[in-house]
């Protein structure tokens, strides 16, 4: 042991720290962390920014040296701006936005609670997945948007075929994510259930259910993708209001920036869904996959 | 009197991997008194879990009978608690939540279910950790919360299935102290499977020692040393040494 001890750096001997001391190093070894955190944060936005830039800078030139390009066909950054602004400024804008956001969120809210409760009782009931197995597959496989002229032909050019078309097409990853949550609920969950005296209604609702969220999550959180996916197909034809409305309106008059404007604001308001989605999954389910690590 | 629980005769077949038949449980009888602690060793694929699931009612033997307190055994019931190895608290539940569900199932009221769900991880002493998920607790807190889950419905058996076998050493003896002072205090029936003589040795009335292909039992031993058990005396050791001999004849 004597041995050891001359093996000692001799700073660590005369490291008999005070309380104060012992302190003020770990005050600043936290600042050290929560600084290097924030220079990395710093550092990885910077280089987004740059990212953003160049893409601009590019698309802006391109159209103005490329020989042959005609402006009007593909407008420059500061044209689309321009054309945002005055859109903004009249309210068209947000009126289109507006229409598209209302048709999406009728046919999400109502093919994902029919996607859920389909995926439920399919997973839980072998009877009945089996029975429903071979349909709801074989209409998985059909591209939600081929049966657009269908959906003119049943219900006209007014919101309900929009709106059908949306619940369609965002019913089957709902369905697929809950049915699968559904399935694979680990059994000692159920075990514990059924042994704490829960019937099949608690087992299902109190249980199965929550157990199978971060599935039936990431379904709603797919079903908001497709679900503009089909808004705008369904609003290129037969719509008199909506961002696909405007994108094909634009082209009838020939006008690229507006076209422009509207891909932006689709782009947007996806980007803004989806990340509301991942900011959800997060602070709903904290004890998904934590509590396996 | 019958006893508490009385295992008859009872064979289980399954299904291998490779789609053959496989005895899991062949010709087991076993009883188990009102307030005794039995633990069921043996290596794996022994049929000591399959043997704990049909007490609690999560299968129906193949041959054979399984009876609790007189009756045959039907559904899982509260009567019956168990606690598993892992992962079974439910994530989405705080500690307390986790605690009252069973109550909840019975249809008690919410202050009733708060006193008696607070009063039950107190006992587990866990009193600060009422609002806390699953995910914030260490493993060892984690298996707490499962006994008192099940105790709160007041039991007449606990059917624990290498309950403590996920958390590190210096956590497991602590919660095997606490095991014992908890059945002595509730005189609940203890059935505890193991694959861990230590644990055997130290926590068991009576140990049924068990053998693979097929499951069978192969000895069962009372074991009277008296509680607390000091596991550095010399009877300790003597019986830690009996334990492996019998296993591993």
């Amino acid at each position: 042991m004597a041995a050891e001890k001359h093996d000692v750096p001799p700073a660590a001997v005369n490291a008999n720290l005070t309380e104060r001391e012992k302190l003020e190093i770990e005050s600043s070894f936290r600042n050290e962390i929560v600084a290097t955190r924030h220079r990395r944060l710093r550092r990885g936005l910077m280089f987004n920014l740059i990212g953003v830039l160049i893409f601009l800078a590019v698309w802006e030139v391109l159209p103005r040296i490329v020989p042959g390009v005609n402006i009007q066909m593909f407008p420059p950054p500061s044209g689309v701006i321009a054309t945002l602004y005055g859109m903004l400024a009249d309210g068209q804008l947000a009126a289109h936005a507006w229409s598209s956001l209302k048709r999406v969120a009728a046919g999400f809210v109502i093919g994902s609670s029919a996607g859920i409760l389909v995926g439920l009782f399919t997973g839980r009931l072998a009877l009945l997945q089996s029975m429903s197995d071979p349909v709801l597959h074989g209409l998985r496989s059909i591209p939600a948007i081929a049966f657009v002229p269908l959906a003119i032909v049943w219900f006209g050019l007014g919101e309900t075929p929009k709106i059908a078309l949306i619940s369609w097409g965002t019913f089957f990853p709902v369905w697929i994510s809950t049915f699968i949550g559904v399935r694979d609920v680990p059994k000692l969950y159920v075990q514990s259930a059924l042994s704490l005296g829960a019937g099949p209604l608690n087992v299902m609702f109190r249980v199965v259910l929550p157990a199978a969220m971060p599935f039936v999550f990431a379904g709603l959180r797919h079903a908001t993708a497709v679900a503009f996916v089909i808004v705008v197909a369904a609003e290129l034809v037969g719509a008199s209001s909506g961002l696909g409305y405007l994108i094909s309106f634009s082209h009838l008059v020939f006008r690229i920036d507006m076209m422009f404007v509207g891909l932006l604001a689709l782009g947007v308001l996806g980007f803004l869904a989806d990340a509301a989605f991942a900011a959800l999954l997060q602070r709903l389910f904290p004890w998904y996959r934590a509590e396996r690590s | 009197m019958a006893s508490l629980i009385e295992v008859e005769g009872v064979s289980q077949i399954f299904e291998t991997r490779e789609g053959k038949a496989n005895w899991a449980l062949w010709q087991v009888s076993l009883e188990i008194e009102a307030g005794e602690f039995v633990c069921l060793i043996g290596p794996s694929g022994c049929g000591k879990t399959t043997l704990l699931h049909l007490i609690a009612g999560f299968m129906k033997p193949s041959e054979g009978s399984v009876r609790f307190a007189g009756a045959p055994v039907g559904e899982p019931s509260p009567d019956r608690g168990v606690v598993f190895q892992e992962y079974a608290l439910f994530g989405w539940m705080t500690a307390r939540q986790n605690v009252e569900f069973g109550l909840r199932m019975r249809g008690m009221g919410r202050a009733e279910r708060r006193e008696k769900a607070r009063e039950a991880l107190a006992r587990v002493g866990l009193e600060r950790a009422l609002e806390r998920y699953p995910h914030e607790l260490s493993g060892g807190m984690r298996q707490r919360v499962a006994v008192a889950r099940a105790l709160v419905n007041e039991p007449r058996v606990l059917l624990m299935d290498e309950p403590f076998a996920a958390v590190d050493a210096i956590t497991r003896t602590t919660l095997q102290d606490d095991l014992v002072r908890l059945w002595q205090q509730t005189g609940v029936s203890v059935v505890f499977v193991t694959h861990n003589v230590d644990e055997a040795a130290f926590l068991a009335q009576r140990v049924v020692v068990m053998r693979p292909h097929p499951g069978s039992i192969k000895r069962s031993m009372n074991i009277d040393l008296p509680y607390p058990r000091q596991r550095s005396s010399a009877e300790f050791a003597q019986l830690y040494a009996h334990l492996g001999e019998a296993l591993g004849e």
